[in-house]
């Protein structure tokens, strides 16, 4: 073992608790990490086994070969195949079994009369295929629905809404349906395909409630015979089958299946997560350099007599590395054991909290291990190589020397190159918004911004606690002036330490902000856009929900308190060559109902062929009106629209406006996503919306909502995601926590005489113990500051960035980042705790002993 | 006068054993000693090392604890008081100074000569800080770091400082160990005026028989028992005391 080697571990061995905390944080980045990693392979490979299990009866599909999408949508829309193409495909040699597969929204309402889930994941309806290897789901308990109004439900969705078999409910699809329920299914061995309802009809009343006409279907399962492979059958239909219409293997189908899961949750999931452990491990990084920074300076009495005697600057500093990269591998590797305890125990915890997580092994790939090992060392070098460096750079003479205060941070190079970066950030993210809108351009400067924080840190921690510590003076006395006074010790580690917990309290705020300013926006758009009285829609987002009946719009016309009701629908066709989304409405009734902006022509004669465009939209294909525009919809048609209208405001009402008269050739399941209601003139808005409830309640009872409450609502998705966001960021306030512990503790160890001479000049326990306290907030407090800033700030260019600029509020929600600030000095309190405990442990003589 | 001081005692430990460690690696650093500091007296405490006599001085100040006996602060018995009652009667009666790391690097000379009266949250007797100021010579340094200021002079801030509560007595550990011949002198100077002039009580551990010539008294300790007191030593006389000693155990 050479001497670098042997000092190093010595040193370890020594110091065992010196790097406690950057073992944990190390330790917690790369478990994280690692457990994302191996859930989301584990994850994938239980649904692909999962699909694989429930479509193993399906040799084939047959279906629309197009397929529209639109943007923001990874699932396309196709158009239904004929049923009586089951004739024909039963007709091919080789074909054992086909069956018609009729697919649509159709949501459950619960016992209570709440409707279950459509809060993300599709609520799906369709019809029970007898064939029982060609239906995915299988039957559990029950029987099978004989007659019109029997329906099996997966049990997933029949325990959430507390329904069991007898009971009657409504599906709302979205005309509401009554339904017995007669049997309750399993999908592939779970209770359902995660949180996706089902609910399975007979295929009459299949046909009659969620096609546009009998007689079509969404997709047909074929089944093969014996000894004919898929890709066989697959040959053998395609013949057979008409033009626009293709036949796929039951393999492909169920990878496509998959691939739509992973790329719509999977996929967001666990890049979701892993940005969150980035931020962990970014955080982490501050913490180690810290450590690292720490345990030098210390120990360089140590190393400048090792000097002397003759050690060159390369051994001391290899030693410095070696102790980091044991540290690195030892923590990182036990990492890796805790990512797996992690995936382990989310597999145990999600079926608990109501998530059927497909069952299977843990799915642990050599890249999974790789790569958190990897990342985990790399940072623990990385951060330690500069005070590794330093440590070699030590002088012999330093070992006569005594440091007391070190002033190094706040030199003045490091003043004008932080300001130069933050002029630099600031020109950078104005440009990138006001100049020339780039994301890019914003990104850059969003960067820099952080980076000119974490290195203004230093410098700004002198006068920061100078600032946010004087009252402690006034309010603590020696105590409160000591503990800002030992802070402002070495702005240089006060900032570092401090950086950790900013950059956890930036990105919180910087959440916070963005989602205050998401709701302004909404709430701006709704105010600005809807002029009627009422709306009425359905609680949901994402895939979720059933949208709402047709008919409820002229239901609520027909009130004597409406002027006007109506319905807004969603169609799809291809314009210009992309798929874009239409709004299936009566034009006429819209412009009452919203404000439009300015409208160039008349949206009151649209017909069968015309069409009503945005300006921006308009704009961009040079469309004026008159002037015509080719639609291509689902079922292969192509038709010429002529434009006759360009209004301006497209927020509720969406780019392209077509009446249902010129929709309903093209269309699928019919249903409206909102109702805009407007009142006769002197009409009491609680007698109106009164009367309007009553009508809804006869139709799958939606939502019905002043303006003011359907803007409050339309961000209702905008929480959750905070929620989610603020757990996973509490990953990262607890690393940087642990990042103040361990400086403190160290810093504690550094004064063990100082503290000594306190209590012997008669400092009372609890008096050091506030004081230690004391410094830990501070540099909590500035860390939080400094978070709450640039948090602020970085909120300011995603939403300026992410929204061509004009059209998104800005707003800085001062309740919530008052609740941050609070929520940050209270972590400063507790991470002060054990170090101030352990302070006044101290023994007074053996802290005075001269040597 | 005499009799006024002698009869008063500021400090004193009575059967004073100390045992550090147990079993075959016990070491009885105090062996029994009984020894009473007159108020208003400069004493010191001399010895060869490991003659017990920094252990001494940190039983009798409250700093440690006996295994067995009892020490003193005027009335009160030390061994019946609780960490905190400990610390405040060290604050309030009890002055430190010590051989190294004697002040707060953070706190300004002004601040460190107050810090046990703030930390007590006492205002203090203004006039007479001011007066110890005067006495240890440091009107221009008071608004400067520690850092700044020599050896010598830091630890007169801290001597002042040990005064600055009008403590009952001033125990000192080799205040002068770290000082040139010069500054040491100074600082000897500056206790034993205080104990003339303003009827202080200083306890001085010391191994060096020219600082020791400063006190009133000398008491001598050899393996953890007091040995002999001197009466009005000179450097000498120490000296030649010590050599003895020597003598005995060689």
């Amino acid at each position: 073992m050479n001497a670098s080697v042997r000092l190093s571990m010595s040193s370890l061995r020594a110091h065992k608790r010196r790097f406690a905390g950057t073992f944990l944080a190390v330790f917690l980045g790369v478990a994280f990490l690692a457990g994302t990693l191996v859930m989301g392979d584990t994850l994938r490979a239980n649904f692909d086994t999962m699909f694989g299990d429930a479509t193993s009866g399906t040799d084939a599909v047959v279906r629309s070969a197009d397929a529209i999408t639109t943007p923001g949508e990874s699932q396309g829309v196709r158009q239904p195949v004929s049923t009586a193409l089951v004739k024909t495909v039963e007709r091919v040699p080789g074909v054992a079994a086909a069956a018609p597969s009729i697919q649509g929204a159709g949501q459950l309402v619960g016992a209570n009369g709440k409707a279950v889930g459509g809060k993300g994941p599709p609520t799906l309806a369709g019809n029970w295929i007898t064939d029982p290897q060609l239906n995915p789901y299988r039957l559990a308990e029950g029987r099978t629905p004989a007659r019109s109004g029997e329906v099996v439900v997966n049990r997933g969705a029949a325990d959430k809404g507390h329904l069991k078999i007898g009971d009657t409910t409504t599906l709302r699809t979205p005309d509401p349906v009554k339904v017995t329920i007669v049997g309750l299914a399993t999908f592939g061995g779970e209770d359902g395909m995660a949180q996706v309802t089902y609910t399975g009809m007979t295929q009459a009343d299949a046909e009659k409630y969620l096609t546009a006409r009998p007689g079509e279907a969404a997709t047909i399962s074929v089944r093969a015979g014996p000894g004919i492979s898929q890709r066989q059958l697959v040959d053998r239909l395609t013949p057979v089958l008409p033009k626009g219409v293709e036949a796929i293997t039951g393999q492909q189908s169920a990878q496509e299946n998959t691939d739509m899961i992973s790329s719509q949750f999977l996929t967001i999931f666990t890049t979701f997560l892993l940005v969150f452990s980035g931020i962990a491990l970014l955080v982490a990084t501050f913490s180690i350099h810290n450590t690292f920074a720490i345990v030098i300076a210390q120990r360089t009495r140590e190393n400048a007599l090792l000097r002397a005697l003759g050690a060159s600057r390369r051994q001391i500093t290899a030693a410095t590395v070696v102790e980091a990269s044991v540290v690195a591998a030892t923590a990182s590797a036990a990492g890796l054991a805790g990512g797996i305890g992690i995936a382990a125990g989310l597999q145990g915890l999600f079926p608990a909290i109501g998530f059927p997580f497909p069952e299977g092994d843990l799915v642990i790939r050599a890249l999974s291990m790789a790569l958190p090992l990897a990342v985990g060392i790399v940072v623990c070098l990385g951060s330690a190589l500069m005070p590794a460096v330093r440590a070699g750079r030590t002088a012999p003479l330093a070992a006569l020397r005594e440091t007391a205060v070190d002033q190094s941070g706040a030199s003045r190079v490091r003043a004008v190159t932080g300001l130069a970066l933050a002029a630099l950030a600031l020109g950078t993210t104005l440009t990138g918004i006001l100049v020339s809108p780039s994301l890019l351009l914003a990104g850059v400067g969003a960067v820099l911004a952080l980076v000119a924080f974490v290195v203004l840190g230093p410098v700004a921690s002198s006068t920061a606690v100078r600032v946010l510590g004087s009252p402690l003076d006034r309010l603590r006395g020696v105590t409160g002036g000591l503990a800002r006074r030992n802070a402002l010790r070495s702005p240089r580690r006060t900032a570092a330490t401090a950086s950790a917990l900013m950059i956890g309290v930036a990105v919180v705020s910087l959440f916070t902000v963005f989602g205050a300013s998401l709701k302004a926006t909404m709430d701006q758009t709704v105010s600005r856009s809807f002029a009627g009285d009422v709306a009425v829609s359905t609680p949901s987002f994402g895939a979720g929900g059933s949208g709402l009946s047709p008919q409820l719009a002229g239901a609520i016309g027909k009130l004597p308190e409406v002027d006007t009701a109506v319905g807004l629908g969603r169609g799809v066709a291809e314009v210009d060559g992309k798929g874009r989304a239409l709004t299936v409405t009566d034009p006429t009734a819209l412009a009452r109902t919203f404000d439009l902006g300015t409208v160039q022509g008349s949206l009151r004669n649209l017909g069968t062929d015309g069409i009503a465009i945005t300006r921006t939209e308009a704009d961009r294909q040079h469309l004026t009106t008159g002037s015509t525009a080719q639609l291509a919809f689902t079922d292969g048609e192509k038709k010429t629209f002529t434009v006759r209208a360009v209004y301006g405001r497209s927020e509720l009402a969406g780019d392209y406006v077509i009446t249902r008269a010129a929709w309903s050739p093209h269309r699928t399941q019919d249903s409206d996503t909102l109702v805009a209601v407007s009142f006769k003139q002197g009409v009491d808005a609680t007698a109106g919306k009164a009367a309007v409830e009553q009508i809804a309640a006869h139709y799958g009872n939606p939502q019905v909502q002043t303006r003011h409450e359907y803007a409050q609502s339309s961000a209702g998705g905008i929480d959750m995601m905070l929620t989610l966001v603020y757990a996973l960021l509490a990953l990262a306030v607890l690393i940087a926590l642990l990042g103040i512990a361990n400086t403190l503790t160290l810093a504690i160890h550094e004064r063990t005489r100082e503290l000594g001479l306190l209590r012997a000049v008669g400092q009372t326990r609890s008096q050091l113990r506030a004081m230690v306290r004391w410094e830990s907030v501070l540099v909590a407090a500035f860390g939080t500051v400094g978070g709450l800033a640039l948090g602020a700030f970085l909120g300011w260019v995603l939403v300026k960035a992410s929204d061509g600029a004009s059209d998104s509020a800005f707003a800085i929600p001062p309740v919530q980042l008052v609740v941050v600030a609070l929520v940050g000095l209270a972590a400063g309190a507790l991470a002060g705790l054990r170090p101030a405990r352990r302070a006044a442990r101290l023994d007074v003589l053996r802290a005075i002993a001269t040597d | 006068m005499t009799t006024a001081t002698t009869t008063r005692t500021a400090a004193r430990v009575v059967d004073a054993v100390k045992v550090y460690g147990v079993g075959d690696t016990a070491v009885r650093a105090l062996d029994g000693v009984s020894v009473d500091f007159p108020a208003g007296r400069f004493t010191a405490i001399m010895g060869p090392s490991g003659s017990g006599k920094s252990t001494l001085m940190h039983c009798a100040a409250g700093l440690d604890t006996l295994s067995s006996g009892t020490a003193h602060i005027g009335d009160t018995e030390l061994g019946t008081l609780d960490d905190r009652r400990l610390t405040l009667l060290r604050r309030e009666r009890v002055g430190f100074v010590f051989q190294a790391f004697n002040l707060i690097p953070t706190l300004t000379v002004a601040e460190n000569i107050t810090l046990p009266l703030d930390l007590s949250g006492a205002r203090g007797d203004q006039e007479w800080i001011d007066e110890l100021i005067g006495i240890v010579g440091l009107r221009d340094r008071l608004h400067h770091r520690p850092s700044e200021l020599s050896g010598g002079q830091q630890q007169r801030v801290a001597v002042a400082r040990a005064f600055a509560g009008r403590p009952e007595v001033v125990f000192a550990d080799e205040p002068t160990g770290n000082l040139d011949s010069r500054s040491g002198g100074e600082v000897l100077g500056l206790l034993r005026s205080a104990v003339r002039q303003t009827d202080r009580t200083v306890v001085m551990v010391t191994h060096d028989p020219v600082a020791a010539a400063h006190a009133d008294e000398v008491v001598f300790l050899a393996d953890g028992r007091l040995v002999d007191r001197m009466e009005s030593p000179t450097a000498e006389k120490v000296l030649d005391r010590l050599k003895a000693f020597e003598d005995v155990r060689s």
